[in-house]
């Protein structure tokens, strides 16, 4: 012990800092001189040794890093590579290995900030390196270790979503032996592909192959199916997520055998919404023959019971099992899970917001969702295309490409991935039972890109299918034989044409569902600019979500087809069960540090928490911190008005000397910015990833959250002469800590009110809120800010150095 | 499944729906109101004429409508209303 006390002192006593400036190939080094960086890191404090190398993520990279530790007696490491957010894993992994806590650990992010942003200014980048490499230096001096605290992950699963991905998801860490719950929404699952009459590029039944999985779900001895159910809250963190489900009343015990006898006497009828309103059903009903659970189910909207007097009662007489029970009350089902997996599908565009083609006017103008129905033997027609006008069988088809994808106008910006191919599948289906019928099909591009679909698509073209580049532009109708016309530009032949068609189908795109804010809310997640939830990382992580446990399945990703659903299903059950297998997981030990010397027990902390961490001893007038339920954003630590909290390896401190690094030269011609790890970091990443250039005269210093950006930092960068501070966050309602942005907010704008008081222009405090899909209003921002900057005069700072004097002192 | 409906299905003549007759026996109402009140599909209202008890007994408005749930005949205090199913015409 007396020996190990020594060595901690000896710690405090010396620190040494070893900084690896990375040349990441000619990713950094194309345009900053990382020889000149790491030559100036060397004259840093505390450093006693700084090198550059090509690549410092290699084997040999961290193997050198490894040795220095040991040889050197390096007890801090910061390396100048790329993003934290994509290898600050590996090096904190290489520090352990070396016998170094790693959160001693720090990186400066010199490429995705710094050279990618800054491709033709060699020199303004590099002096840009210098600094963010100072400023790591400087906080690298205060880290201190740390020890993560362990989560048990309790061994349970609930997956959102019972389509063909949920199904999968389900099946698969049920038979792995985990115990899973599975939620759907609708009164069966599976979903569209239940729909789906065939699947592309083999032709199989879609719900022959569907079916089984459907029943091995509805029998599994470790899946808890709960449909016509929704998930209404969700508390708690990863490995322990408390969940409540509301189970809305089927009226029908299931002790139904589904004979349909209720149904055949019910006299109440509507439209099937799973047939897409194509056909009729029963106001007790099920939604096709091979549901599961195949329990029948009363439309409270339409039953003729719906006041709660039981006025009709031939379902019940009819009833032979007496199963039908008018006294069902919805209920709340509470579940203890450890990871979830969102797989809540997509919705399908809506063509009648395109009106030059009809939809919703004439009658013969369809989607190819309604296409499915009527071509399933399943279907109204009995698997039979007719026409809706007169139910006859088309001689001419034409089908439209790209219905609310790749528009920019109305629709969605992106393609949906699935369309070519389902036309392509669609159109052999109608050559396979009426081989005479014409067939065209009006394409912007055909994207047969996966295994076996240009197979299909060259069948299509052998079988006489004509494919036409170039969209109509209208679709008129003939008001005597309800034919269509499809007038529009061959765009390859350079040709005006106008062909008469007895069906159009339009393929519609996919698209987010419309209830996806409400999932996204629940579970904290962030969605990308076409709205479809984003993964950890495109890449590497493509089916975690930033939030830890929580994993994505299918079309709420992004668009996808059957397999490539089936594929990230199993992926992310893969993951999930990764998970629950080791049983525990380390948090990060990014949690409040409490002085409680300080606090006067004023509860503000215990307010600001989205966590629900902290709760007021008033007995002992003191605070108590739930390390486990504590998300480590840090909003805490900066609503604190007497520095009782600060944030674990995000302290004050640390801060402040990053921002003293920043401002020790030519501070008036710099912004202080401050961003989230999550959204505006991130988003300055992404500007990077896509080569976005923008001034090189910003600082970003990352906190985990905007929350955790206190008034006492951005008083500190303008007294120590900043031009101008940007605090940069997720967009409010997407804060990855549930609303600690909401602070932010709250505090800027009490900042700006101070500012103006003192008569110093708000312009110099800038807020921002950037997702990390919005690199390029990350990149327009500090090009904004840059003309704020060039307009600041030398009186100006002064006056702002002046007015934050104060916060000079007790750092 | 949140695609907007707006045709009318393909199958309609699939269901049979049986035709009511609907039956009100004026001169025994009350004139209470509750085969009225009680109709889930409002097939009823009041009647202008005046019957034998001095009241206004109920007429059919759309018979069509009707969906012979007969909870008109459980309601009615007067045995005054009953509903049957009109014979099948030409394979209905």
């Amino acid at each position: 012990m007396a020996e190990n006390k020594t060595t901690s002192k000896k710690v405090e006593e010396e620190i040494r800092i070893g900084v690896y400036v990375c040349h990441c190939g000619l990713n950094i080094a194309g345009s900053v001189d990382c020889e000149e960086v790491a030559k100036f890191a060397a004259t840093l404090p505390h450093v006693v040794l700084a090198k550059d190398n090509r690549y410092t993520c290699s084997d040999q990279g961290q193997e050198m890093i490894k040795n220095d530790i040991k040889e050197h007696r390096l007890n801090r490491v910061v390396v100048a590579s790329c993003s934290p957010r994509l290898h600050e894993p590996t090096f904190r992994k290489a520090c352990e290995e070396a016998g170094l806590n790693k959160y001693l650990f720090e990186m400066a992010n010199i490429r995705e900030q710094c050279s990618w942003v800054h491709l033709h200014d060699r020199k303004a980048a590099t002096e840009k390196a210098k600094d963010l490499v100072k400023m790591a230096v400087a906080k690298a001096a205060l880290l201190k270790p740390a020890e993560e605290i362990e989560v048990p992950i309790l061994k349970k699963a609930l997956i959102i979503g019972g389509g063909v991905a949920g199904i999968q998801a389900a099946l698969d860490l049920a038979d792995t032996g985990y115990q899973v719950y599975l939620v759907e929404k609708e009164p069966s699952i599976g979903g569209m592909m239940a729909r789906i009459d065939k699947t592309f590029p083999t032709m199989d039944c879609s719900i022959c192959i569907l079916a089984p999985k459907m029943s091995d779900v509805g029998h599994h001895p470790n899946i808890e199916l709960l449909t016509n159910s929704e998930v209404i809250d969700v508390k708690g963190y990863i490995g322990n997520f408390r969940v409540k489900v509301l189970k809305k009343p089927r009226y029908v015990k299931s002790d139904c055998t589904a004979c349909g006898e209720c149904s055949e006497v019910c006299p109440i009828t509507a439209p099937n919404e799973f047939d897409a309103g194509l056909a009729i059903r029963h106001a007790i009903y099920t939604p096709f023959a091979q549901a599961v659970p195949s329990t029948y189910i009363i439309d409270m909207n339409l039953c003729l019971n719906k006041d709660g007097v039981i006025v009709c009662d031939k379902c019940i007489k009819a009833c032979e099992r007496e199963a039908i029970d008018f006294e069902m009350k919805p209920e709340t089902v509470e579940l203890e899970v450890g990871t979830i997996i969102v797989a809540t599908g997509a919705d399908v565009f809506d063509p009648s917001a395109l009106p030059n083609y009809g939809y919703g006017k004439y009658p013969n103008v369809i989607t190819s969702l309604e296409f499915e129905r009527l071509i399933n033997a399943g279907g109204p027609s009995g698997g039979k295309l007719i026409r809706p006008s007169d139910k006859q069988i088309p001689k001419r088809v034409a089908f439209v490409q790209c219905v609310g994808s790749r528009s920019d106008k109305v629709g969605r910006r992106y393609c949906s991935n699935v369309c070519c191919m389902n036309t392509i599948k669609d159109s052999l289906l109608i050559k396979e039972h009426w081989p005479e019928t014409e067939i065209y099909v009006f394409y912007v591009d055909i994207r047969a890109y996966g295994k076996g679909f240009e197979d299909l698509y060259k069948r299509a073209r052998k079988e006489g299918v004509k494919f036409i580049r170039g969209l109509p532009s209208e679709i008129i109708e003939d008001k005597r034989t309800n034919n269509l016309w499809l007038i529009g530009e061959n765009t390859l032949l350079k040709e005006i044409y106008k062909i008469n068609a007895d069906m159009v189908i339009l393929s519609v795109g996919l698209e987010p569902r419309k209830d996806s804010e409400i999932i996204q809310r629940l579970l904290t997640l962030s969605r990308t600019q076409d709205g479809f939830f984003m993964e950890a990382h495109p890449k590497l992580r493509p089916v975690d979500a930033a939030t830890g446990g929580i994993f994505f399945a299918g079309c709420a990703e992004a668009p996808k087809d059957i397999k490539d659903s089936v594929t990230q299903a199993s992926a992310a059950a893969a993951r999930a069960g990764i998970l629950m297998a080791k049983g525990k997981v380390t948090v990060e030990a990014i949690t409040p540090i409490y002085f409680a010397e300080k606090c006067k027990a004023c509860g503000l902390c215990v307010k600001v928490c989205p966590y629900n961490a902290i709760t007021l001893n008033k007995e002992l007038k003191r605070i108590e911190i739930v390390e486990a339920a504590c998300g480590g954003c840090g909003t805490c630590s900066a609503e604190c008005p007497f520095g009782a909290l600060t944030q674990n390896h995000f302290t004050d401190e640390q801060i402040i000397a990053q921002i003293d690094a920043v401002t020790e030269q030519d501070a008036d011609k710099k912004i202080v910015a401050f961003c989230c790890n999550w959204c505006a970091y991130a988003g300055a990443d992404f500007a990077g990833v896509s080569r976005m250039q923008y001034p090189p005269n910003v600082r970003i210093i990352r906190t985990m959250c905007s929350g955790r950006v206190s008034p006492k930092f951005i008083e500190r960068a303008f007294a120590r002469g900043a031009a101008a501070v940007l605090v940069a966050g997720c967009h409010p309602g997407d804060c990855h800590y549930i609303n600690a942005n909401y602070h932010t907010q709250r505090r800027v704008e009490l900042f700006w009110k101070r500012m103006e008081k003192q008569g110093l222009r708000k312009e110099r405090l800038q807020l921002l809120w950037a997702s990390a899909a919005e690199g390029e209003k990350f990149a327009s921002k500090i090009r904004e800010m840059q003309a704020i900057v060039e307009s600041v005069t030398p009186e100006e700072i002064e006056r702002a150095k002046k007015v934050f004097e104060k916060a000079l002192g007790g750092s | 499944m949140p695609e907007r409906i707006w045709r009318k299905p393909l199958d309609t003549e699939k269901v049979k729906r049986p035709k009511a007759e609907i039956h009100i026996i004026k001169d025994q109402c009350k004139g209470c109101g509750y085969c009225i009140q009680y109709c889930p599909k409002k097939v009823l209202e009041e009647s202008e004429e005046i019957n034998a008890r001095g009241v206004h007994p109920p007429k059919v408005v759309d018979e069509s409508e009707c969906v012979i749930c007969s909870f008109c005949t459980s309601v009615c205090p007067d045995f005054a209303i009953f509903v049957v199913e009109k014979p099948c015409e030409k394979g209905c």
